[in-house]
């Protein structure tokens, strides 16, 4: 890895002084496009990556080391054009890259540098933190931090901290000096109870307490529970140390309780067990969780795949109160079998008894109460708790690639949170009830056959949800089918939830696609018509292998069987998963909208969200350049373009825009030769879209238009009186006004659609603000409709798309076009808010007349 | 029906596990090794149907052991994996009579098949 840190280093040369100078448009053109040929290239790589390492190849690490390096030398590149850009203006882009570059190392290289610390939040923790927090703490964390699933707030006492401990009481020394016989053990485990704290282990914890009391005021308790570094990955350690529940939240209760679960680890049966296992007890490290305790109304544990049985099927128990009445079997709780699928259903549910029950002591610890005789013999779940269960549970284990053992609980309002969550041993049963899948396959009807590209392969079932608008993601039903007009980074919020996607555009190294990889999610792009062919609630089996894409309709559970049954279980092994790790710095996208404020690069926490700052940056810049060039137009020979429709439109050609040989000073429509500029010139000129006689405005409005003069003039400066166009073949910078409306376009439109984007942007009017705003409301429901990701702010709309093909986003900018000139005067026509839905309806249908 | 035997040498951990898991999945008994030595001391007591071997490994490297199993076992067939594939080193191979040579990472469904191969061969 010696030529990698060389390479960083030479990259992290790169002067980071400011120059003053700003750049002439063609440079920062050719600067922009450099960006884009870097960050498409490591793309590339990082597709590839997500590939290799995904269970269909034997890779190895001179693959990881080899891909790496490439990766490292493109993102290399991409950062010096950007800062060539953007003239330096973001050096934290170095630091973004080099920590991450820095985890990645350490995790190639094997040699992960423990933090050192002695106390970690759970949100801080990352995959390669295990040994620290032990194997408890680490998949629970994640289940927190990657797929935002609820889980108490903890904070971890590490391994690190255990060492520290262990040896300020001279225990290590004691360990290796063994032998561990019964008595020594005893003596052992009373010199921990009595041990004395790391002076600097206590203001941790303490520092840690004083956190949670900010969120959770005082008097909440916390569960303190073991997290061994083995525990929970390859051996279970089930109930082999110990817990302490329901723990004041104060420093000296947490000592305590800290103490008795470090005991814990030498009990007589713990290290009979580790023995057993071949672990050698004088190294087995402890880690220690502190949760805030869930006052829990009801808990349980679920197997996420029925072990014994029919694998298609859940197992799952639930009693009254906390859950250690069932994980130490001191009650008779409710036993279901539920049929996972689209609509999870119940096929056993039987009531336990339930005599007794469990629940937080007032100040310190848990009492053993009798169960209110009300609900003793009642099922503890609604119908609704066990469908979210269930499909927490398909969610979780499909994220750990394999049946989960899962305790969760719920609290008195109705939340559902995960405690733990660890892998479930499971007999190998491939030959149980099968019938061909070939022949189940062959049976249904097909609906889609190998159209379109193949980005993650998987078999998946559930309902279609067309996804038109991205407001409608926010209420995404789990393990639905997810089908869109274009693919979207903005697809990342539902990735744990969504059974598969399925697109009509999109390149198979997208930022999303690059997504799905990582989540595994069953994903085909650039269908063409998959929106028009799956309508919405349709239930379908999608397949996909070696590229081959079959859509079936309806549900195939024989085809999803077979596929679970067929899967290798790579999760399985240890070394894949280490090594499988380093996509976690990779992959993963966190910067999903560019127009919110999390959007900075102190939010990069993979290579993935550096090449998605870099490009989102950089288009901002393009467009900034653009409008401050269309601004300088005088200092450029422009040329009027001559319609039959009077723009006024002054072109400014940056490289390849107009056929102009001759030199003239008009161009017609014919001589564009910009494939973005002449598609917004065609929509603009389509018959009926352009009014030529004026539309009357009203007293009020009248009023109005002459108060706002004086805003406009002064909130948009130099676009007044110029309509000017900043050109290249594939490039525009349009900046209009008509009136007293200004519209900008800045469009990229090439044969490689992930480089393209449309960003939109609308302000101004001349009535009152009412009837503005309707207008921005009009034309945000227009653009919604063609898949644009929109922010408005009183009567300013801001619209942006990208990753479209060239001839989608040519179609597209025809429709802007026709909107630019649609628009033109109808805000003095929306008298009510009804009118807005009927003008933007008629619009869509391509009925033009006012 | 007797279950058909294949050795997997690789000085990398991974490769072995992997490897074991896809074939085992398709019925073949796995024997894994890290390393040549005892690959060879273990093929001296018995036969493997079909041997898939590392190219480049510490001490004795792929070559070898193609050698050593052509020469116990003519009929048992080596396929290679490599790292570091270039035209010498496939050269080297096919001139060795090995029966399939994948650079790594290698597809596993390949793998597979190319075992298939080799086995009914060698029928």
């Amino acid at each position: 890895m010696k030529d990698l840190t060389g390479l960083l280093k030479s990259v992290l040369k790169f002067p980071l002084k400011r120059s003053a100078a700003p750049l002439p448009f063609d440079a920062v053109f050719g600067l922009f496009k450099e960006v884009l040929n870097s960050n498409n290239r490591s793309l590339e790589i990082i597709t590839d990556m997500g590939d290799k390492l995904g269970g269909d190849y034997i890779f190895d690490i001179n693959y990881i080391k080899g891909a790496y390096s490439e990766l490292t030398s493109s993102v290399g590149s991409s950062i010096k054009s950007f800062n060539a850009l953007m003239q330096n203006r973001y050096p934290g882009i170095h630091d973004a890259f080099s920590r991450i570059d820095n985890q990645l190392r350490a995790l190639i290289d094997e040699a992960p540098a423990p933090s050192g610390k002695l106390v970690i939040p759970y949100e801080d923790i990352t995959p390669d933190m295990e040994r620290e927090v032990g194997g408890k703490n680490a998949p629970l964390a994640d289940l927190k931090n990657h797929l935002r699933i609820n889980t108490p707030d903890a904070f971890v006492i590490t391994t690190a901290a255990f060492d520290e401990f262990m040896k300020i009481n001279g225990l290590d020394k004691r360990l290796k000096n063994g032998p561990l016989t019964e008595s020594s053990l005893a003596e052992l485990q009373r010199l921990i109870i009595n041990g004395e704290m790391p002076q600097s282990l206590v203001s941790d914890i303490d520092s840690a307490i004083i956190n949670l009391t900010e969120k959770h005021g005082k008097g909440f308790a916390l569960a303190v529970r073991s997290s061994a570094e083995e525990e929970d990955s390859d051996f279970s350690f089930a109930g082999q140390f110990e817990t302490v529940l329901n723990v004041t939240a104060d420093t000296n209760s947490v000592l305590e309780a800290y103490k008795k679960v470090v005991a814990s680890l030498y009990s007589q049966r713990a290290i009979a067990y580790q023995r057993q296992l071949g672990y050698d007890p004088a190294h087995l490290k402890m880690a220690v969780g502190c949760m805030v305790m869930i006052d829990a109304a009801v808990s349980g544990v679920m197997y996420s795949t029925n072990p014994y049985g029919d694998r298609d099927t859940l197992l799952l128990n639930a009693s009254w109160g906390l859950g250690e009445a069932i994980v130490e079997g001191r009650t008779d709780a409710d036993f279901y079998i539920v049929r996972k699928g689209v609509t999870p259903e119940a096929v056993i549910s039987k009531a336990g008894k339930k005599d007794v029950m469990i629940i937080n002591a007032g100040d310190n610890g848990t009492n053993e109460i009798s169960t209110p005789d009300e609900i003793r013999g009642r099922l503890c779940l609604t119908a609704g708790q066990i469908v979210e269960l269930v499909n927490l549970a398909g969610t979780i284990e499909k994220h750990f690639s394999r049946p989960q053992d899962i305790e969760w609980a719920i609290s008195g309002n109705g939340r559902i949170s995960i405690l733990q969550s660890r892998p479930l041993k499971m007999e190998d049963n491939v030959h149980d009830n099968l019938t061909g899948p070939n022949q189940t396959a062959l049976s249904g009807h097909t609906l889609i056959k190998n159209n379109g590209i193949a980005v993650q392969k998987g078999i998946a079932a559930g309902k279609v949800l067309i996804i038109k608008k991205m407001d409608e993601l926010e209420n995404f039903p789990k393990g639905s089918i997810l089908v869109s007009k274009h693919d979207s980074s903005n697809f990342v919020r539902v990735m744990p939830y969504v059974s598969a996607i399925i697109t009509d555009t999109g390149a198979p190294t997208s930022h999303m696609a690059s997504v799905c990889r990582e989540f595994r999610v069953p994903t085909i792009v650039n269908t063409g018509n998959a929106t028009q062919i799956l309508e919405e609630g349709r239930e379908v089996t999608i397949s996909i292998d070696d590229g081959l894409i079959t859509i079936y309709d309806g549900i195939r559970s024989e085809l999803m069987r077979q596929n679970k049954i067929n899967s290798p279980k790579m999760e399985n092994i240890h070394e894949f998963r280490k090594k499988r790790y380093v996509l976690r710095y990779i992959s993963p996208l966190n910067l999903v909208d560019p127009l919110l404020d999390e959007f900075t690069v102190e939010g990069c926490k993979t290579i993935h969200d550096v090449l998605r700052f870099i490009h989102e940056k950089s288009v901002a810049e393009l467009i900034e350049k653009g409008r401050e060039c269309a601004s300088r137009s005088g200092d450029h020979t422009a040329v009027k373009l001559d319609l039959p429709i009077p723009t006024g439109i002054l072109v400014v050609d940056t490289g390849s825009a107009l056929n102009n040989a001759d030199k003239t000073e008009k161009i017609t429509f014919e001589q564009i030769q910009s494939v973005p500029l002449k598609a917004v010139i065609r929509g603009m000129m389509h018959p009926g879209v352009w009014r030529s006689e004026a539309v009357s405005l009203k007293a009020g409005d009248f009023l109005s238009s002459m108060m706002r003069m004086n805003d406009i003039v002064a909130e948009s400066g130099e676009f007044v009186g110029s309509n000017i166009a900043v050109a290249s073949h594939e490039y525009l910078h349009l900046s209009l006004r008509f009136g007293y409306h200004f519209n900008m376009i800045d469009c990229y439109c090439s044969e490689n659609a992930r480089n393209n984007h449309i960003y939109f942007r609308f302000a101004g009017g001349a009535t009152d603000i009412t009837k503005r705003s309707r207008r921005i409301e009009l034309i945000a429901s227009i653009l919604k409709e063609y898949g644009f990701n929109i922010r408005t702010q009183g009567d300013l709309i801001i619209a942006r798309l990208s990753n479209i093909s060239q001839e989608e986003t040519e179609n597209i900018l025809d429709r802007a076009g026709r909107l630019i000139a649609y628009t033109r005067q109808l805000d003095a026509m929306l008298h009510d808010d009804g009118i807005v839905e009927k003008y933007a309806k008629r619009f869509l249908e391509g009925k033009y007349e006012l | 029906m007797k279950q058909l035997q294949i050795m997997v040498i690789d000085d990398e951990k991974i490769v072995g596990d992997m490897a074991k898991m896809s074939l085992e999945q398709e019925g073949y008994i796995v024997e894994t090794f890290l390393n040549a030595e005892p690959a060879l001391a273990r093929l001296k007591e018995r036969q493997f149907d079909v041997v898939v071997t590392d190219y480049k490994m510490k001490g004795i490297d792929g070559m070898e052991v193609l050698r050593t199993v052509k020469q116990l076992y003519p009929g048992t067939k080596v396929i290679m994996i490599t790292a570091f594939a270039n035209l010498d080193t496939a050269i080297e191979a096919l001139r060795g009579e090995v029966h399939d040579f994948f650079p790594k990472p290698v597809k596993i469904k390949e793998l597979k098949s190319s075992i298939g191969r080799a086995l009914s061969e060698s029928k």
